[in-house]
């Protein structure tokens, strides 16, 4: 046993684990090339193995593509550390004031592992359209779907049932929350080309594809940085286990097309596939949107949204700028100036959560005054040394 | 001997110095230090013709002076009024440069040992350029050698183009020796005229010779307007610093408008007038109205332009990179002769070419209003002086020569790195949106980049200590553990702030756009660099490694920050490109195996050690 925590927390597996994260980084920097930045991440950094594989574009590419390197993914590593640093710590702990820092140092950078987990698993990222004096009180984001049925009849309010896509396996069968309805998986795609082709076999018979003969033809997913992809499915709504039809659903059919409905229960429920949505219990207002440039150029100098809140807690409404560098925090939210429509009449916000926001702050403190105080006292050394010397 | 040395020293000096500040303008007359310092808004910010004349000369001939065909050198203030005031004779300045002129399979273009061609050379071959360069591959990330050059030329010619019609309408050389006769017959016009025009649109009978004589003018302006390239005109006073100026065929357009013509078009075209003429007392006359004009109207630029001027002129850089190659040549002769005194004199020399170095660095902070690291060329000249700046201290401290001989290299690399990172133009220009922070970009970048330059000397002293054990058989256990000590200090300073830095960025992301850290490849480079660090350091705690191992991780330390610096920026990540065909490229591999084969040097067997050092350890 004490030889096992030896080798657990000496500083040769420190250093080999140093260096395995230098890979790592390395190859999770240049494979951002192939995969774009939000894939790798997935790949290389939240993950616990990952192989590199050589790209068909580089020189000699096509003869060497079978080379691949494999190498532990950012979870074992990082799991690794800070198992590494608490045996470490645990048997060489002693209080001295010259280790003061790097006991600081090292608690800021477990904090830090902690905390970047911490954000992989619970951190929402997604915009908010808002047009110049008008409301929004929903964000979405591209890289998720969801499956949604909108029970339509309420006359103040819609209430949405939703699905996220990735429990959308063909052949599985899914109870609807909240209704007696359920929804069989025929097919699902991440990513889909849809086109007319009347003559073509297609698996739905109700909706936009019955009325205008249109297929979807499956395509890889493109993980580029602004690639958006057409997550498309064949679904089949049961009541009971009666089929009342199956629909072609897709993001690409969103309010340019004739509405899909389900009829069920007397009720009329909108079918959807779409860009996964988080809606607010607040409401935002753009009272207007400015958008500056350098005098003779069109270099963007700054962006701002002037924006209000509108919370049903008429105490928690709230006026504000939003422009670069300067973001909203408002309600467990952060609201950030991320970019604007084309002909600049909206604006487009980064809405972020992110409970754990504040740790890497404490963390970089704790590794900041360390850092400080251990370099400060051996400056100090340095010096009388060769004061003396 | 002593004396001798030092008045050699200082003789040298002075002659470096002296070749700097006796090229400055010539007398030819005109006042061309005036002329140079008209402003001009370009980029967002005033700045004086001067630079406008060099940028655009550095992005055509690749340097600053223009060789004329009778033999004559010109100054680029000299060659801008050739351009813009009498350009049939510009057109015969051979300032296109051209690398391999064979290769672009222009019949009779190419001259044996000729890379820098006229506009008049060219201009048969217009045609065949511009159809060249519409086959070429539309995205230039992934465009070869031989396309990069269509490229440039294209661009080249067109930019000449609409740098020559800044100060003048397109037209032959009467036109130009009429300009102002020009501008005050069409003024004249523009009364009667345009009740010519509401008498048309009624209906009613009107001149129609007048009528086209106007629409002619109004024509050429519009293509004057789409072409000129410079915004030289400003908007009528009071002048709000964030009013767009006019470039001049937009000025001439807005008259129909306003009636009124700004007064500094008019002294444009008596400027161009006079100087056709040779008529230099009305140039100079012109000129002083003008200038008079120009610091009424911006009280507050004026001192900045004219700054501007006088440190285009004054080169600090160009000179301490010669006084750097003093420095180390001074040093290298110390290891063999007279130590301390040419180790004295090698101090001072660096201590004087670092005051240099700062004085520029603190004029392009003047000149910009901005912190000292913007972009990748104030980047390149800031790891300089970071790292000139440590050398110096450690220098003051050991005097041995090595600390001072690895700063004149760090700094005269990275100054030739600038140097070379500035043929793409203006340096000083402005920042995108989102890193338009002065509070960020004096923390953050500050700092990562002096972290970049601890790393630089670290590895540069890794590399003094690997040559000199391997060669000097003085170098001695002492010298070795002190050079060791200075490594590991260097690399302890060099955590700090790397580490320091890449925090900083990430809270700066975090408030940007709400994410501490995203995995991005510069992040990922600062990452690197301090995971470097930590191994190095954790490797000496462990006692894994000794001297000869922490200099070879020193060593590759050069590598890992050269990627963090530059080879991210090859990867333009999203465009699907490697940037292979890059010359970055290329250079970054060979510095990449020039330090490999540092690391294997240092990694030799210790009977190869011809040292004290070497042989101490054997035993």
């Amino acid at each position: 046993m004490s030889a096992l925590l030896q080798i657990f927390g000496s500083l040769k597996l420190t250093v080999i684990l140093l260096s395995a994260s230098m890979v790592l980084i390395f190859f999770g920097t240049i494979d951002q090339v192939e995969y774009g930045i939000w894939h790798t991440q997935k790949l290389y950094f939240e993950s616990f193995v990952v192989a590199w594989q050589y790209p068909a574009v580089w020189p000699a590419g096509d003869q060497l593509t079978w080379l691949r390197i494999p190498m532990f993914g950012g979870y074992t590593i990082g799991g690794l550390m800070l198992i590494n640093l608490t045996v470490a710590y645990t048997r060489r702990f002693s209080l001295k004031a010259a280790k003061l820092g790097l006991y600081a140092i090292h608690l800021g950078l477990m904090l830090l592992i902690v905390s970047e987990l911490l954000t992989d698993l619970l951190a929402q990222e997604s915009q908010m359209t808002v047009p110049e004096n008008g409301r929004a009180n929903y964000s979405q984001t591209v890289r998720e779907n969801e499956l949604v049925l909108i029970d339509r009849s309420h006359p103040e309010h819609d209430r949405v049932h939703a699905l996220p896509t990735h429990l959308l396996k063909p052949g599985r069968t899914l109870d609807i929350p909240d209704t007696s309805l359920r929804a069989r998986v025929i097919n699902f795609y991440p990513n889909a080309q849809l086109v007319r082709a009347p003559e073509a076999k297609s698996p739905a018979n109700r909706g936009v594809a019955a009325k205008m003969g249109v297929t979807a033809i499956p395509k890889a997913p493109d993980y580029s940085e602004k690639a958006i992809n057409t997550a498309t499915a064949y679904i089949e709504i049961l009541e009971g286990e009666a089929s009342l039809g199956t629909w072609l659903l897709s993001n690409v059919l969103d309010e340019r097309f004739p509405a899909q409905t389900v009829q069920a229960n007397d009720r009329d429920f909108k079918i959807a596939l779409r860009f996964q949505r988080h809606y607010y219990p607040f409401e935002i207002e753009l009272l207007d949107f400015a958008h500056d440039k350098y005098p003779g150029t069109e270099i963007p100098f700054n962006f701002s949204s002037k924006i209000v809140t509108h919370h049903p807690d008429s105490a928690k409404n709230q006026q504000a700028l939003i422009y670069m560098n300067h973001p909203l925090r408002y309600e467990g939210h952060t609201f950030y100036q991320a970019s604007f429509s084309p002909d600049e009449t909206a604006t487009i916000l980064q809405v972020v959560r992110n409970p754990g926001w504040l740790l890497p702050y404490v963390s970089v403190l704790l590794m900041g005054l360390g850092m400080s105080y251990q370099f400060g006292l051996h400056f100090r050394k340095y010096l009388k040394k060769r004061n003396t010397a | 001997m002593k004396k001798i040395i030092y008045s050699l020293a200082a003789l040298l000096v002075l002659l470096i110095l002296g070749r700097y500040l006796r090229s400055a303008t010539p007398d030819t007359g005109y006042d061309l230090n005036s002329f140079a310092e008209l402003p001009v808004q370009v980029g967002g910010r005033i700045k004086p013709l001067d630079s406008v004349a060099r940028n655009t000369l550095l992005v055509l001939a690749a340097r600053q002076k223009v060789e004329t065909i009778d033999g004559q050198t010109l100054s680029p203030i000299e060659w801008f009024l050739d351009l813009t005031l009498r350009p049939e004779r510009a057109d015969t300045h051979p300032i296109f440069k051209i690398a391999f002129p064979d290769d672009l399979g222009l019949d009779g273009l190419a001259q044996p040992g000729k890379r820098h061609y006229s506009f008049t050379d060219l201009r048969p071959h217009f045609e065949t350029i511009n159809q060249q360069f519409r086959e070429i591959d539309p995205e230039p990330k992934t465009r070869d050698a031989y396309q990069r050059q269509i490229a440039e030329l294209n661009n080249g010619l067109s930019l000449y183009h609409r740098v020559m019609h800044s100060l003048h309408p397109i037209g032959g050389a009467q036109r130009l020796d009429q300009l102002a006769d020009e501008y005050r017959s069409y003024l004249s016009l523009l009364q009667p005229a345009m009740a010519e025009l509401r008498k048309q649109q009624a209906g009613e009978e009107y001149d129609t010779e007048l009528v086209k004589t106007f629409l002619g003018f109004g024509e050429d302006y519009l293509r004057l307007s789409q072409t000129a390239h410079l915004r030289v005109i400003p908007p009528p006073a009071p002048i709000d610093p964030m009013d767009d100026w006019l470039n001049l065929g937009d000025e001439l357009l807005n008259v129909i408008q306003t009636g009124q013509l700004s007064p500094y078009a008019m002294s444009y075209a008596s400027l161009t007038m006079a100087y056709r003429a040779g008529d230099a007392t009305t140039f100079n006359q012109t000129l002083a109205d003008l200038r008079q004009r120009v610091a009424a109207d911006f009280p507050d630029d004026i001192g900045r332009v004219h700054f501007e001027r006088l440190f285009n002129g004054f080169k600090p850089f160009a000179i301490a990179i010669d006084l750097y190659i003093l420095v180390f040549l001074f040093v290298c002769i110390s290891w063999l002769r007279w130590p301390t005194t040419l180790g004295n004199a090698a101090f001072w020399i660096l201590c004087l070419a670092f005051v240099l170095h700062t004085f520029g660095l603190a004029a392009r902070m003047y000149i910009q209003d901005r912190p000292p690291v913007t972009n990748l060329y104030s980047s390149a000249v800031f790891v300089g002086w970071g790292a000139v700046l440590l050398g110096a201290f450690l220098e003051k401290f050991h005097r041995n020569g090595i600390g001072a001989a690895m700063a004149a290299l760090v700094g005269f690399s990275t100054l030739i790195i600038a140097h070379h990172l500035a043929m793409t133009g203006d340096t000083l220009e402005m920042m995108r949106a989102v890193l338009d922070s002065n509070f960020w970009l004096a923390t953050h970048v500050v700092i990562i980049t002096l972290g970049y330059s601890a790393m630089f000397f670290a590895g540069a002293l890794a590399i003094a200590f690997t040559f000199l054990g391997l060669l000097r058989r003085k170098f001695d256990k002492d010298a070795a553990r002190s050079l060791c000590g200075m490594v590991y200090g260097i690399t302890c300073f060099a955590a700090l702030f790397s580490l320091v830095g890449t925090i900083l960025g990430g809270i700066w992301a975090d408030q940007s756009w709400g994410r501490f850290w995203g995995w991005d490849p510069k992040e990922n480079g600062a990452l690197m660099i301090v995971i470097m660090c930590a191994i190095t350091l954790h490797a000496r705690w462990g006692g894994i490694v000794r001297e000869r191992g922490i200099m070879a991780l020193a060593i590759l330390g050069n590598i890992v920050t050269a990627w963090s610096w530059f080879g991210t920026n090859l990867l333009g990540v999203g465009l699907h490109s490697y940037g292979f065909t890059d010359s970055g490229f290329l250079w970054m591999c060979a510095f990449a195996l020039s330090q490999l084969l540092c690391i294997a040097l240092a990694l030799l067997p210790l009977r190869y050690w011809r040292s004290e050092f070497g042989r101490e350890r054997r035993v």
